[in-house]
């Protein structure tokens, strides 16, 4: 008994003494780090067996392009890389060291493989500095979905380093002017792989639907602004029952409701209906006044909009239901298209500045506090939020053309989206 | 008889050359002898004890002392109780309040207190001096540490191993990078202990993690953060033994709490 209390003596002042010898030593705070994208290494996917080459580069591309957005990574230079271009795919066959002299802190490799028509993509990747696999995720789809494959895998990384829901497995729909008017687009996150969804009229203001796989939007397909619903290839639908001019439809993040705007006399009102156009109710009521661009908040109590009732375009914020308005922004005469951020902290919107441009701005809910994104870059307008809130989406006519950009919610990263060539507005990221 | 040789052999040199020469060359050596020792005698400073340490001081201002649990430990003795302090002599009669010195504005010169007799002449002066002190209060944000004992010229808030110290915390914070990577709630929660062990001449003798935020990416950081910072400035000698023994833990948090 005597014994084993003696080595129980000694097995806890064993435990305890590096605990002691913590204690006495001083002990420094350090915080306040300095924030930077993280280096990350992603060679040239390596196709295993008889990949066409052009399916290679798409993947490529789409991967390396979903990476560079992001703005949480510094793509380190393929040209820099010292390690060789057969270097293997597992931990055991990489050689860390060279990898680590380019600067790298993670590794990325991915490797495609083709069995009839199934395209399957694998990626892993891989801590540098222990030398370790941090993460192995693979995919198989249709060789024509090869984008979609990167969206996935970019996915996957995104979520392996964040630990927060990616981005680029989303739906985006988008505005583009044609000689006939205007039609209305769902595409990929990154405007690739776009389906005309709404054509032949003035088709205006889009909002993916909560699944994913159509867009709501205004129409004057029959002279005035109505609401419809449409799918790629079906025709469209009447969303809300004919009524006056109705426009901006936008769906609540739990896809039960809607709200929009519809005129009233000389002003206009936001209305908010279930998803299916049912119960459709009024929740302003400032005659005389134009209250228009509705945006839910992430709860769903609250909508952000545009209101003039203050003598110029303003953001106000009000209860869902009516009532509880709160003007929002204070500062410039003409703030417009408000989007409420998935997170629920910040609004995004465009401002007419003194000399007529158009820039993007956030603005913090609690705080009404500004941040500008854009400046002295053309006209950038129309901001919208991913999902996660880490990105945003406006149209800019920064080269000449309206075209649509990719921004960090800082600005610091904008990225032009690679679409072909054309005119595009209005973006709407689904969520 | 002996010594009377002895003296006429002295006095009297041999009269042959190689005796002379002899003589002379005696005479030459004495002189020049005599004239070394004379030499090293006055002209000469006295030699150097390489035993004895350098002694670094710097002058800790007067002001309110700091708080001890921020002082850093040190193993030395107390310091005097606040009686040795009054009962230090003061050549100089106290200013009449302890004002902090304030960057932009010259220091007044301490002026003995007049206890009575104020004249209607000296009201002038009166108000310059409170007008310098509403001045030094308006600029001053917060108040300046120092030592009961401290002087009023003095620049240096802290001692010695506190100065190290923050210099240290200033090191690593410049090679202190994170990913952006790190969501919100991780720059909120996270928190690593390094545990460094520095050498006299600042050298990392040792580093390891004491405890891990269970994010690998944040846990690299910060390894390479105490790393990248060496060499460290040269721990002054009361630290020297104990950063070497018992080292220094660096507590990491993304954005501080």
């Amino acid at each position: 008994m005597a014994l084993k209390n003696r080595v129980t003596f000694f097995l806890l002042t064993l435990a305890v003494l590096p605990a002691l010898a913590l204690a006495q030593a001083p002990v420094i705070q350090i915080s306040g780090a300095n924030f930077r994208p993280l280096p990350l290494a992603y060679p040239t996917p390596n196709a295993v067996g008889q990949v066409p080459r052009a399916t290679l580069t798409e993947f490529d591309s789409a991967l390396s392009f979903d990476l560079a957005a992001a703005g949480l990574f510094q793509l380190l230079d393929r040209k820099g890389f010292t390690a060789a271009s057969s270097e293997g795919f597992s931990a055991a066959a990489i050689n860390f060291t060279r990898w680590q002299d380019v600067g790298a802190e993670m590794l990325a490799k991915a490797q495609l493989s083709m069995s009839g028509d199934e395209l399957r993509g694998e990626v892993r990747l891989f801590n540098v500095q222990a030398a370790k696999e941090n993460l192995r995720a693979d995919h198989a789809v249709p060789s024509r979905d090869v984008r979609k494959l990167a969206h996935m895998l970019a996915d996957a990384i995104y979520r392996q380093l964040t630990h927060e829901p990616p981005p680029f497995n989303t739906r985006l729909a988008f505005v583009r002017k044609t000689s006939g008017g205007k039609d209305v687009y769902l595409s990929d996150w990154d405007g690739r792989n776009a389906v005309a969804v709404a054509t032949g009229s003035i088709n205006l203001l889009p909002a993916v639907t909560p699944d994913g796989t159509g867009v709501a939007f205004t129409s004057y397909r029959k002279g005035r602004p109505e609401l419809y619903v449409q799918h790629p290839g079906s025709a469209p639908t009447a969303l809300v029952a004919a009524g006056q001019m109705m426009t901006g439809v936008t769906f609540s993040h739990d896809g039960r409701k809607i709200a929009y705007s519809m005129a009233d006399g000389e002003g206009a009102q936001i209305w908010v209906a279930n998803a299916d156009g049912g119960q459709a109710h009024a929740v302003t009521s400032t005659q005389y006044f134009i209250n228009s661009s509705p945006s839910w908040s992430p709860d769903g109590r609250r909508l952000a909009f545009v209101s003039n009732r203050g003598g110029s375009p303003q953001i106000y914020l009000m209860s869902a239901e009516g009532g509880d308005v709160r003007r929002l922004t204070f500062r410039g005469n003409y703030n417009q298209t408000p989007d409420w951020s998935p997170r629920g902290e910040m609004i995004a919107f465009t401002a007419r500045d003194e000399r007529n441009a158009f820039d993007v701005f956030t603005v913090d809910v609690a705080s009404g506090k500004v941040t500008r994104l854009t400046q002295d870059q053309g006209n950038n307008e129309e901001p919208t939020f991913s999902p996660n809130g880490r990105l945003i989406i406006f149209s800019s006519t920064r080269r000449g053309f309206s075209e649509l950009f990719v921004s960090t919610l800082d600005g610091a990263t904008q990225l032009a989206l690679p679409m072909d060539h054309g005119d595009y507005t209005t973006p709407a990221w689904g969520r | 008889m002996g010594t009377a040789e002895a003296q006429q052999s002295l006095f009297n040199p041999p009269r042959t050359r190689s005796g002379r020469y002899l003589v002379l060359s005696g005479v030459v050596h004495a002189l020049l002898i005599a004239v070394a020792l004379l030499w090293s005698r006055f002209f000469l400073p006295p030699a150097l004890d390489l035993s004895q340490k350098p002694i670094h001081a710097s002058l800790i201002r007067l002001g309110k002392p700091r708080e001890k649990q921020l002082l850093p430990e040190k193993e030395e003795p107390p310091p005097p109780p606040p009686k040795a302090v009054e009962a230090a002599p003061a050549p100089t009669p106290a200013p009449p309040k302890p004002t902090v010195p304030v960057p932009g504005v010259k220091p007044t010169e301490a002026h003995p207190v007049k206890v009575s007799g104020a004249k209607q002449g000296d009201d002038h002066r009166r108000d310059l001096f409170n007008a310098f002190n509403k001045i030094s209060k308006s600029t001053s944000k917060r108040e300046l540490t120092g030592a009961l004992n401290g002087d009023a010229r003095g620049d240096s808030s802290v001692d010695e191993g506190d100065r190290y110290f923050g210099l240290l915390k200033a090191q690593v914070q410049q090679a202190y990078n994170l990913p952006n990577t790190l969501s919100d709630d991780e720059r909120i929660r996270l928190k690593a202990l390094v545990h460094i062990y520095i050498g006299g001449r600042g050298q990392l003798l040792k580093v390891k993690r004491e405890s891990s935020s269970g994010n690998e990416l944040f846990d690299n950081a910060v390894l390479s953060a105490a790393r990248q910072a060496a060499p460290y400035p040269p721990p002054p000698e009361p630290l020297r033994e104990k950063l070497q023994n018992q080292g220094v833990v660096l507590a990491f948090t993304p954005n501080g709490s």
